[in-house]
């Protein structure tokens, strides 16, 4: 008769059952780990294992902006060259102003084109991925701007690209103002029932101040991250009011993020963007639609 | 498990997370690609003990979460216990027909998504029916029919199986 004992499989059994336990405490640890930390491990990742496939999205990217977007950025050139015709007088007569009244070269930002790339997996529908980074002069607070207006920010640099964040983050934030300067807020996404339903909101504006309908809100430039001037959106109505002091606007974003495929990344000191860099006419003649412009196709937001 | 299943399951398991970054990352596809990541989670569970599929699910999770800034970890923690709960399953449930590994991969998606929505943060998480009761039994369905397909054509989680 054999002697009583314990099971020879069970001790393969919890040496098994003690290294899942392992991995699994593992893996938890990842949701307590510091910012820099995720942001290391995950910086690796992307730059090893990930880097074929993001390097297929840009390809891809690249293909199709050169095959289908060929008449649209014929257009844009057009419309720039009628600007530019005009352009050099203006800049002269303006260097002429400042020379007789002494004031020194206004500093515009430097505008670097880039292709912007969207992982496309669960919890990564906030961000985005450009391929340009330390090497070209990008920063971590780099503005990210559409042809119609602002995308969003870079959070992270690394030497040949960066990983930013749109305005549907629940961590974005924008000081703006309304065109004419008559007011000043916040602006800050709103999450909706689903993705697709976040907004964007203009908080802060004191209960007393008069908003036009449809009125044009840009970066204000307070706070140092956005120049002054880059649109964000329009006026949609008004969201709520607290008390008798202060309201919030809905807007409609110049820019669905999800849309943008090309875009400007904004480097170098300055405190305004480039005047008239941005078509703000009319509702609906600049927002981000089907066939507009390079860089922005579809109007969907993802 | 004989030396071929081994390599069998290993390269479906490459294979399938290959796929799956190929379809959201490369091509941008988003939602209408089938989770495979999950997928090939819960067919190695089937085949191999709590141990390695813990540490397949923890791979797995930290290749999702580093396309993620919103909710770094979720996917991790997620993967890891599905990988963990599926190779449990087998001491409980043993089956090799059609409908249970359905059943399986269908119930092992939703799974997945309850975890990952109880794991990120507040600002994140959206409604308990829209995220795991609609869109989770959705792209369980979906994960189950690509599930059924792959398993037919590799042997993965499937009759035949070794002692």
């Amino acid at each position: 008769m054999p002697p009583y004992g314990t099971d020879p499989a069970w001790g393969g059994r919890s040496r098994d059952v003690l290294a899942a336990a392992v991995v699994l405490i593992l893996a938890l640890s990842t949701l307590f780990l510091s910012v820099d930390n995720q942001r290391r491990i995950a910086s690796g990742l992307q730059q090893s294992a990930l880097r074929p496939f993001i390097g297929v999205q840009r390809r891809l990217g690249d293909a199709r902006v050169r095959a289908a977007q060929v008449d649209s950025m014929l257009a844009v050139v057009d419309s720039l060259s009628a600007m530019l015709s005009t352009h050099a007088a203006l800049v002269e007569e303006n260097s002429t102003l400042r020379g007789l009244l002494d004031l020194s070269e206004r500093t515009v930002p430097t505008y670097l084109p880039a292709t912007l790339l969207r992982p496309g997996t669960p919890g990564a529908e906030s961000m985005f991925i450009v391929d340009v980074g330390s090497d070209d002069g990008v920063t971590a607070g780099s503005p990210v701007v559409g042809p119609f207006g602002l995308v969003g920010v870079v959070r992270e640099v690394r030497d040949r690209e960066a990983v930013g964040i749109d305005w549907t983050h629940p961590d974005f934030r924008a000081s703006a103002m309304v065109t004419d300067g008559s007011a000043f807020g916040l602006i800050e996404n709103r999450p909706g029932r689903f993705r697709e339903e976040d907004r964007l909101v203009l908080n802060g504006i004191p209960f007393n101040s008069k908003i036009d309908p449809e009125a044009v809100v840009v970066t204000s430039g307070l706070g140092g991250v956005f120049p002054r001037g880059i649109p964000v959106g329009r006026i949609d109505g008004l969201a709520d009011s607290q008390g008798e002091w202060r309201k919030s606007y809905w807007l409609d974003p110049m820019v669905f993020p999800a849309s943008a495929t090309h875009v400007l990344v904004i480097t170098g000191e300055a405190s305004e963007a480039a005047p008239g860099a941005w078509p703000v006419g009319p509702a609906d003649s600049t927002r981000a639609s089907d066939g507009d412009a390079a860089g922005v196709e579809g109007g969907s937001r993802g | 498990m004989a030396e071929g299943r081994v390599v069998r399951v290993g390269v479906t398991v490459g294979l399938l997370a290959a796929t799956h970054f190929l379809l959201h990352v490369g091509f941008s596809w988003g939602r209408g690609a089938p989770d495979l990541l999950t997928l090939a989670v819960l067919l190695a569970a089937r085949e191999v003990r709590a141990g390695p599929a813990a540490a397949v699910g923890l791979a797995m999770g930290l290749l999702e979460d580093a396309l993620s800034v919103l909710s770094f970890g979720a996917n991790t923690v997620a993967m890891t216990i599905v990988g963990i709960a599926g190779a449990l399953s087998r001491d409980l449930f043993v089956g090799d027909s059609r409908f249970f590994l359905g059943a399986y991969l269908f119930l092992g998606k939703v799974a997945r998504d309850l975890v990952r929505w109880a794991s990120v943060g507040d600002e994140l998480r959206q409604s308990f029916v829209d995220q795991v009761l609609i869109d989770g039994a959705v792209s369980g369905l979906y994960v189950a029919a690509i599930g059924w397909l792959v398993a037919a054509l590799t042997g993965v989680a499937s009759a035949g199986r070794d002692p």
